[in-house]
């Protein structure tokens, strides 16, 4: 067992925490900043199936990961305006418009790669994996005086640009919440949007600045995971991290740095799952622990907000 | 407003919504045809279209199809019972996803029973079934208790469940389950005592199942519309606050419908796998639980028009699959008509203006008659 | 009308506000205002009048861009415009201060008051030091005195509507509508109010002022229209009009909403509360040792200024919260704690205050949510299925009882008016033989046709031996309705008369504003033991 845990407890196995949570992290900041203005955002998973195949389309036929990337990004504002035409225009349940893009981005996106490859390469293609080299993935920086320390170096040194920048934007988004105007915005939509509107602030400009972010993180997320964490784009490949992102915002109570954590969580749970399918358990037994860590994780937070309420209630 | 017009309404509606569908579907078709001229790329497209819209039903010669036809209907079984399901918890407003895993396991729970439990003829598909679809609502007990008690996302924590499904079937499958004598991964062969009986001999997978799911619209409506537990549901979907201030038990309801819609999602599976299959092997999610929702939508979630709905989108999807046989368009297609069509379906707004044109005209026409019948007295 | 002297329009002269023949048609199929005139002139204090319902709301909300005319003008100071929002109104300098605040409470007082225009350092940051020192700037140019700190939850419902009326002013208000301001203040605060309009006056403001309470329009105002059932009744000068003149104007007759009643013979006590406390999640004790007890076959109201605990009173009865010490009973039996269900059992009948969120389901029809506290019971089911002939046969009869005016049982409720649907509310709430009923605010915003039925059927109910717990901020209901009440103040009862003949609105005053208290040994009465 003690040969087992200092196997398992390496700096490897902690870097690769955070290279595992990063894309989830993205994902999460978009439904923080969402739920702040007072609805959900459950088409992230779509979001980033659809970016990730554009990013790692445009990162090929450009030649430059940073194209990709930023294609991704636009490719997720625009769905995140998409979605925003039809939950805030027309009305349509955005719960409902979370779904519709959760459909495009599973069975549309096979559909659109088909197309796109059978059009430019002129053979339809069922994912980019044969079209993302070496030399289109993402870029790791080594931290240069960090990456000699000793244990710290290894596990935070030498991570994808993209992992830095998710961790980055945790303190953005907060700063923006709570710093900016933008940010008192959002939470007087979430939190009454009638005072908003009866000072003018547009509600649904607000909702849409609000799901066009979360669009722009999940499109950071899907490039993450096609031009980084996998090499191209195949089917189902965000494998519900879209999902698990939505739970990591409740299990942070809806605020940046408590998501994060939750965020890690889910990176730790599959971290775990990894090193303990290299020592030979099945790997369809190690593949649902995240998955199963998130629902746990949102039972224990949900016993914990009981706890704190009734606590405050026996104070009061 | 007067019902005639609800009803005009209504219709054009729904209309536009499926027409921006097909619109949409022309334009992706266009662009996915092959061809080097536009004349070319036009001729496939009609062609496409052809197969989509025609092609399900009629021959390029004009006669109809029946082979097809059937092949839609057989379609139509585990789409229906997901369908329902769906239009169960949403009408209580739970965003249950959990369909697609519970299709799943209905389909793996039954198919063991095949397998596994030798039983009378008779009564082996009706015992597997109904264990696929205990074990299914049983499971769904998972979401929908965390719901109730302790106020955790249903839609999150069923999400989830779908993954562990997956894989824990899978890690059987590929563990203690699996044929070892076969190349791909599958069950044993299913006792011949609990195949499903067809229902028509033209080597389609139409079979008795298809009589099952159109009783079960009949009991799901039922239950919906003409019981107390239906309209707890119902009730609680309109307006949870007045379903708890009325006394209307609230948690067992989130509780109850649920398990219903558990129950419901395991029997389609377990009806689809016994009825099409002669042994287990999806690998996958089978994607019912996507198509069940689109069906709930454009059934405005009243299960009587869920049997409509499921043609609907079999016929589409039949079409879907044509197309890319004949015109190589990739049958995914399907995914984005679906997505489409969802989102003009639940758009309130969608024609708000055409709407509010009839209501005014109503409203005006009433304040006249009022007032003439004023004059009058 | 002898003096009544009615005021016509002129093409002579610019107004503020210029409203022509305007009509508006909800998508539910209401009309709300038919080809109504309104004209405003700068500088003036100029009341909107009407019942509950007359339109006036609507009408103020097209002026404020919230909601659109589906035909007619609106022009201000001469201009025509189109207000598709209230950030265009608002452009053209006209501000509302609504009926419920428009506040967001987790944040502050000047962050409220510079959201959407909040000041900046470097265009980034929000400067709060700035949004301070905006907010007190304002606030001392038109005596309007508030903490700029202070979050909006905390504050005091006078203050909150000083913030309201500052917000207008602060992003350059020329024209401010005032929906209803004085319906949740204290009569020191609606004097402070109205020096503050007056003041605003002077300083060459319009005011658009909606009320239906006489007496303030005749103080404060210089002109008034009168609405009445969507359609307008004229525009008046204040001076020489006469409440009975106006009152005919609003209703059309001489209505004085008196009630019938014979004395009440209470006979046992039904509901008792001993020491209810509790406090709220911002530490607020929004109750403090409240005790009384009502009996069968009398109205006991409860009359005060709203927040002073009335709500949380309800709340506790009703199931919805938990106090944090006390005791309530009905019939004996706590029911402190209990479901729903279970108080419905015990024969409790709540007609709630917000009828929209808890009274009905609005895209459910009449009939399903006539049945909502009876759906289990044995008369309308036949083993697991509903008998549907029995449901209809009492929905029929319910919907003649309560004359609610609709197509049929079938209808969806959403497209009944506000009377209406508080009538289907009632008739379920009245027709389960309840032993306790607890009403609150039965009568709020619905027509007088609604008002008086249900006024009547509340004391037909209390004379056959219901009681009746009455919770009404109209001081006129529940000084005509009540057999006896209390006043609530500051989360206690401030006093209690045993027989509200004898009473009068400025008593009534003084204890509902704190102004005077009883002793304990008096109010320590309404616990018959």
């Amino acid at each position: 067992m003690g040969n087992f845990l200092s196997m398992l407890f390496t700096t490897d196995f902690f870097y690769s925490i955070f290279r595992i949570s990063a894309p989830v992290l993205f994902a999460t900041l978009g439904a923080v900043v969402v739920e702040k203005a007072g609805f959900a955002n459950i088409g992230l998973e779509g979001m980033m199936m659809v970016s990730a195949l554009f990013g790692s389309l445009s990162a090929y036929w450009s030649g430059s990961w940073l194209v990709g990337v930023l294609a991704a990004v636009l490719v997720g504002i625009f769905m995140g305006l998409f979605m925003g035409f039809f939950a805030f225009k027309l009305r349509t349940d955005v719960i409902l418009t979370g779904i519709a893009v959760n459909m495009i981005g599973g069975g549309g996106t096979l559909f659109l790669v088909n197309v796109i490859t059978n059009l430019t390469e002129g053979s339809a293609m069922a994912s980019t994996t044969s079209l993302i080299t070496q030399k289109l993935q993402i870029p790791t920086v080594e931290i240069p005086l960090l990456k000699s320390v000793p244990v710290l170096g290894p596990i935070f040194s030498g991570h994808s640009v993209l992992t830095y920048l998710a961790f980055f934007m945790v303190f953005c988004t907060w700063f923006m919440l709570y710093k900016t105007p933008l940010g008192l915005n959002i939470r007087s939509v979430g939190e009454n949007p009638n005072a908003a509107a009866s000072v003018g602030v547009s509600v649904s400009g607000i909702r849409y600045i609000a799901i066009a972010f979360s669009g722009a993180m999940a499109g950071f997320g899907g490039a993450f995971m096609s031009m980084y964490y996998s090499m191209g784009w195949s089917q189902d490949m965000v494998a519900g991290r879209g999902f698990i992102a939505l739970a990591a915002q409740a299990m942070g109570n809806g605020e940046p740095l408590g998501s994060m954590l939750s965020a890690l969580l889910f990176g730790f749970a599959q971290a775990l799952g990894v090193k303990v399918s290299a020592v030979g358990v099945d790997s369809n037994l190690v593949s649902p622990i995240p998955y199963v860590v998130t629902i746990l994780g949102l039972v224990v937070f949900a016993l914990l907000a009981r706890k704190r309420h009734r606590k405050k209630l026996v104070v009061k | 407003m007067t019902k005639k017009r609800s009803l005009l309404f209504s219709l054009v509606r729904s209309l536009c919504a499926i027409g921006i569908a097909l619109l949409v579907a022309t334009l992706l078709i266009f662009i996915s045809a092959g061809g080097d001229s536009l004349g070319e790329r036009l001729r496939t497209t009609g062609e496409a279209l052809q197969q989509l819209l025609i092609g399900p039903l009629f021959r390029k010669s004009g006669a109809f199809n029946t082979k097809n036809f059937t092949d839609i209907l057989a379609a139509m079984i585990p789409t229906i019972f997901t369908g329902l399901s769906v239009c169960v918890m949403f009408s209580a407003n739970q965003f249950n996803m959990g369909v697609e895993g519970g299709c799943m396991l209905g389909a793996f729970v039954a198919a063991m029973c095949a397998v596994y439990v030798p039983m009378a003829a008779g009564l082996h598909p009706v015992f597997c079934v109904l264990m696929g679809a205990i074990v299914c609502g049983l499971m769904m007990l998972i979401p929908a208790v965390l719901k109730a008690k302790l106020n955790v996302s249903e839609m999150v924590s069923s999400l989830m469940l779908n993954y562990v499904i997956l894989y824990i079937i899978k890690y059987f499958m590929n563990t203690y389950l699996s044929d070892k004598t076969k190349g791909s991964i599958q069950s044993y062969p299913f006792l011949d005592t609990a195949k499903i009986a067809p229902l028509v001999d033209n080597g389609s997978n139409l079979s008795v199942g298809f009589l099952v799911a159109l009783v079960f619209v009949a009991l799901t409506a039922l239950f919906l519309y003409r019981t107390r537990w239906g309209y707890a549901i119902r009730m609680i979907g309109m307006n949870q606050s007045f379903a708890k201030y009325a006394g209307l038990p609230v948690a067992g309801t989130i509780i109850l419908c649920q398990v219903v819609g558990g129950i419901l999602a395991g029997l389609g599976g377990g009806i689809e796998m016994l009825g099409r299959y002669g042994t287990y092997n999806w690998g996958a999610l089978p994607g019912y639980g996507w198509t069940g929702m689109t069906i709930a939508i454009l059934a405005g979630n009243n299960p009587l028009f869920v049997p409509l709905a499921a043609l609907f989108m079999a016929y589409l999807d039949k079409g879907c699959s044509l197309m890319s046989t004949y015109c190589g368009v990739p049958s995914q297609l399907i995914s984005i008509i679906q997505a489409v069509i969802f989102l003009f379906f639940a758009a309130e707004q969608f024609l708000a203006n055409y709407r509010q044109k009839l209501v005014v005209k109503s409203a005006r026409e009433e304040l006249a008659a009022r007032e003439g019948g004023n004059g009058n007295g | 009308m002898a003096d009544a002297k009615k005021v016509e329009w002129s093409d002579k002269e610019t107004y503020a506000v210029e409203m022509k023949s305007i009509s508006k048609i909800y998508p539910n199929g209401v009309a709300a205002n038919q080809s109504v005139d309104l004209f405003v002139r700068k500088g003036e204090i100029h009341a909107l009048m009407g019942e509950n319902g007359a339109g006036k709301s609507t009408l103020m909300k097209m002026l404020f861009g919230m909601e659109q005319p589906t035909s007619g003008e609106i022009s201000i100071n001469g201009e025509t415009v189109k207000f598709s929002s209230p950030n265009a109104a608002i452009a053209k300098g006209v501000g509302m201060v609504h009926q419920h605040f428009m506040l967001v409470p987790s944040l502050t007082v000047a962050e409220n008051i510079v959201l959407g225009t909040a000041p900046t350092k470097k265009g980034l940051v929000i400067d709060r030091k700035k949004a301070v020192r905006i907010t007190e700037e304002y606030a001392a140019r038109f005596h309007l005195n508030v903490d700029p700190n202070a979050r909006v939850m905390d504050i005091p419902v006078g203050m909150k509507q000083k913030v309201e009326i500052l917000k207008a002013l602060v992003r350059g208000a020329k024209i401010l509508i005032l929906d209803e301001p004085t319906a949740v203040l204290t009569s020191q605060e609606t004097e402070e109010l109205f020096r503050e309009l007056t003041h605003l006056k002077t300083e060459g403001y319009t005011i658009l002022f909606i009320s239906h309470k006489l007496n303030e329009i005749l103080e404060i105002t210089d002109r008034m229209t009168v609405l009445r059932g969507g359609k307008s009744m004229g525009v008046y000068e204040t001076k020489g009009i006469t409440k009975a003149e106006i009152s005919r104007l609003m209703v059309g007759r001489d209505v004085v909403l008196t009630v019938e009643k014979e004395k009440a013979q209470p006979g046992e006590t039904i509901l008792q509360v001993r020491n209810l406390e509790y406090t709220n999640e911002w530490g607020r004790k929004m109750l403090n040792g409240i005790s009384f007890d009502l009996r069968a076959g009398e109205i006991l109201g409860v009359a005060g200024v709203e927040g002073n605990g009335q709500k949380e009173l309800v709340d506790m009865l009703f199931g919805l919260n938990q106090p944090d010490g006390g005791t309530a009973a009905v019939g004996g039996k706590s029911i402190l704690g209990l479901s729903q269900k279970k108080l419905r059992q015990t024969g409790v009948s709540l007609v709630p205050e917000d009828r929209m969120l808890f009274g009905i389901a609005a895209d459910a029809s009449i009939e399903e949510n006539l049945i909502a506290d009876r759906v289990a019971s044995k008369k309308y089911n036949r083993g697991s299925i509903f008998r549907m002939k029995a449901i209809r046969g009492d929905t029929k009869k319910l919907i003649a009882d309560y004359a609610v005016l609709c197509r049929s049982g079938k209808q969806k409720v959403k497209m009944l008016s506000g009377g209406n649907i508080q009538k289907v509310v009632v008739a379920r709430e009245f027709s389960n033989d309840p032993v306790f009923i607890l009403a609150d605010q039965p009568t709020r915003g619905i027509d007088v046709g609604a008002t008086e039925l249900i006024r009547k059927k509340l004391v037909e109910l209390s004379r056959a031996g219901a009681a009746v717990l009455l919770v009404s901020a109209d001081l006129n209901e529940v000084m005509e309705l009540s057999d006896s009440l209390i006043v609530m103040y500051g989360g206690k009862i401030a006093a209690y008369f045993e027989d509200t003949a004898e009473l009068n609105d400025k008593i009534m005053g003084e204890y509902m504003l704190g102004v005077q208290t009883q002793p304990p040994e008096e109010t320590r009465k309404v616990c018959h033991d």
